[in-house]
């Protein structure tokens, strides 16, 4: 029996990724009304579109096991993670001590975003961003941001 | 009509040359050429960034600044591109090729002034392009009907699926994606909530900014953290090199004329833009020009076509949004964004009602370019330093200044939350070869697409073929399908591959 092969794992990925995407916004959808094409409802639009994701996946995933193409590269976990990872915690802190010392964490949990971290230069970095940022949003611009802890 | 197009213009500068909106556009240039030349930033994540900072203004005076930053930006991006290889977007890919290695051979500041004057002619004629052909084209709108709407949005999808790099079939998945995508939150008919999960932030659809500044800005920075080749170290340029000599001037005239032409037709297609017409000028240059083999080893021709060119069509791109409402490319889709937080709902009735606002936003893009000339030329020597500033410093910067740049849009935590999952969606995308340009287009069009053709639909009872029986719409099907056509043909999407791999 010939053994079914994934020649383009790129495609195969990204294959897969329409169809899943197709199918929840079908699916999700699912208490919505179709209507007509006369009379719209909520869901005609975005249920067509959504087979139409699922058929192009399809078509993408079948030419994947033909055609020969590139390697999906292999995810570094480190930067993905500490990059989204800052992203969330800065707006969890942000309200709870302010802009001045979430820029501060910030600049030094993204500093471990590489392999060699050097704490000194990112205080200083921190220190420096935080003067800066505060100056120009929240004094500046006045941006409804909280300079400092307790601020409303 | 001629006497038309300058008691437009004057009205324009009238209205935009107070000192204020000068401040404004010199503001806006500064910061946009500065966070332009940082590696790896483009002008959608530049002027997404620096968005906020124009909500406390007037209208006008954002929309000054704000074309003030996309012109920064831009030039931003070629100096980058000239000095260190680094590409920020699309559109100045074009200018490294030949760009660097001038740089290389000690012509950086040649390279950077022919690419300032360059664009500077473009810009100037960019501007009476839109002010003579903005008008007609209004007039034109008000023809418009629902099935007009949706057949042109049909063909700037199109246009911008072929333009993608890569394959068309993902492309056009990734439009799908992002159509999709733009209809979560209230249906306008209904006023049932879609795809919404019981998230209130997500109620009225998900906001622009975090799904641009997830998917462009932060994955960038990934990126750029990902790959090991991070100390380029940009070629020095000496300030007083920078004008270039009389001979770049004999060879660079022509193909800053022919980058500006062309530049300024592409602008106009929906779905066209800067990328389109950098890659065009290219090739034309190189088509034209006597000895071919000079391009790739420091042709001042390939730095100055496509300069001009993808600035022409910066402004000229301006025209479909500011006559039909309707955003070209996901930078046009970026100020329309900002038009509408503005309370400007951007259309022909802009030209009709708020004439001022609509020549004081064309009368800004030629100070823009004018402020773009000023700073530039004498600044280089500052934007070279910042370039040589390692990453690892750069990077926390350009995080915090993006999610500042977030949170301050609505001062809403849960935003942060949608771009870090926009973040993980554009790494996905990364990962299996997915270009996001595409995707942004879709999402922002998406809404508008599905009104319109369910306007279309109800005028018609339901029958689809209104969209071939109205005259505009069949005319713009009809190129959508020859577009098609064009693709699908193999000896031509030959030529689209050799051409994007150049």
């Amino acid at each position: 029996m010939p053994r079914v092969r994934i020649k383009n794992p790129q495609d195969f990925g990204a294959a897969a990724m329409f169809v899943l995407i197709g199918l929840a916004g079908f699916f999700l959808g699912g208490d919505l009304e179709f209507g007509t094409a006369s009379k719209m409802g909520p869901r005609y639009f975005p249920g067509i579109l959504s087979l139409l994701i699922v058929a192009l996946g399809l078509g993408l995933g079948a030419s994947s096991l033909a055609v020969k193409g590139p390697r999906i590269e292999p995810v570094q976990l480190r930067p993905v993670a500490v990059v989204i990872g800052v992203v969330l915690l800065f707006g969890y802190l942000l309200d709870i001590v302010g802009l001045a010392l979430s820029t501060m964490i910030l600049t030094l949990v993204a500093a471990f975003a590489r392999r060699e971290v050097r704490i000194v230069e990112s205080l200083l970095l921190g220190a420096g961003l935080a003067i800066f940022v505060v100056v120009l949003f929240v004094y500046a611009l006045s941006q409804p941001l909280p300079a400092w802890w307790g601020a409303p | 009509m001629e006497l038309d197009v300058f008691n437009n213009l004057a009205t324009g500068f009238a209205a935009a040359a107070t000192l204020q909106n000068l401040g404004y556009a010199l503001l806006g240039a500064l910061l946009g050429t500065l966070i332009g030349v940082l590696p790896g930033i483009g002008p959608i994540p530049t002027i997404a960034m620096l968005l906020p900072i124009t909500f406390g203004l007037s209208p006008l005076g954002a929309l000054i600044m704000l074309a003030g930053i996309y012109y920064g930006a831009q030039y931003g991006g070629s100096t980058t591109s000239i000095l260190a290889n680094m590409p920020g977007e699309a559109s100045t890919i074009v200018t490294c090729i030949d760009g660097h290695q001038m740089a290389r051979q000690g012509r950086a500041g040649a390279a950077l002034g022919v690419a300032a004057l360059g664009s500077f002619f473009a810009g100037c004629v960019g501007t009476v392009f839109i002010a003579a052909f903005g008008p007609p084209l209004a007039v034109l709108a008000q023809e418009f009907n629902s099935p007009d709407y949706f057949s042109l949005m049909v063909l700037g999808l199109v246009t911008a699926v072929v333009l993608a790099h890569g394959s068309v079939a993902k492309a056009i998945g990734m439009v799908l994606v992002g159509i999709l995508l733009g209809l979560v939150g209230l249906d306008t008919n209904s006023s049932l909530p879609r795809y919404t999960f019981g998230i209130s932030a997500i109620w009225d659809g998900i906001d622009f900014l975090p799904v641009v500044i997830g998917m462009f800005g932060i994955v960038e920075i990934i990126r750029n953290l990902e790959s090991r080749d991070l100390h380029r170290v940009p070629v020095g340029a000496r300030l007083r090199d920078l004008w270039p000599s009389m001979k770049d001037f004999r060879d660079s005239w022509p193909a800053v004329l022919r980058g500006t032409g062309l530049g300024s037709l592409l602008g106009i297609l929906p779905g066209g833009g800067a990328v389109l017409a950098a890659f065009a000028s290219y090739t034309l240059e190189k088509k034209v020009a006597r000895d071919p083999s000079r391009f790739g080893k420091g042709a001042i021709e390939g730095v100055a076509g496509p300069e001009s060119a993808n600035n022409a069509a910066a402004q000229t791109s301006f025209i479909p949004l500011l006559t039909l409402g309707l955003p070209s490319n996901a930078i046009m889709a970026l100020m329309m964004g900002a038009m509408i937080i503005q309370g400007i709902e951007p259309g022909s009735a802009v030209m009709t009602k708020r004439p001022e606002l609509f020549w004081g936003v064309v009368a800004s893009m030629w100070i823009g370019n004018a402020m773009l000339l000023v700073i530039n030329l004498p600044l280089i020597g500052i934007w070279v330093r910042l370039l040589s500033v390692p990453y690892r410093l750069l990077y926390p910067a350009i995080l915090l200044f993006s999610i500042i740049g977030v949170y301050s849009t609505n001062t809403n935590v849960a935003q942060l939350v949608i771009t870090a999952v926009f973040a993980l969606f554009g790494y996905v995308l990364l990962r299996v070869g997915c270009e996001p340009a595409p995707l942004v287009l879709g999402f922002i069009l998406g809404p508008l697409m599905e009104e319109n053709l369910r306007r279309a639909l109800v005028m018609s009872r339901g029958d689809p073929s209104i969209f071939v029986e109205r005259p505009i719409s069949a005319t713009l099907l009809g190129l959508t399908v020859a577009l098609v056509a064009l693709i699908v043909l193999p000896q031509i999407r030959k030529t689209r591959e050799k051409a994007f791999q150049e």
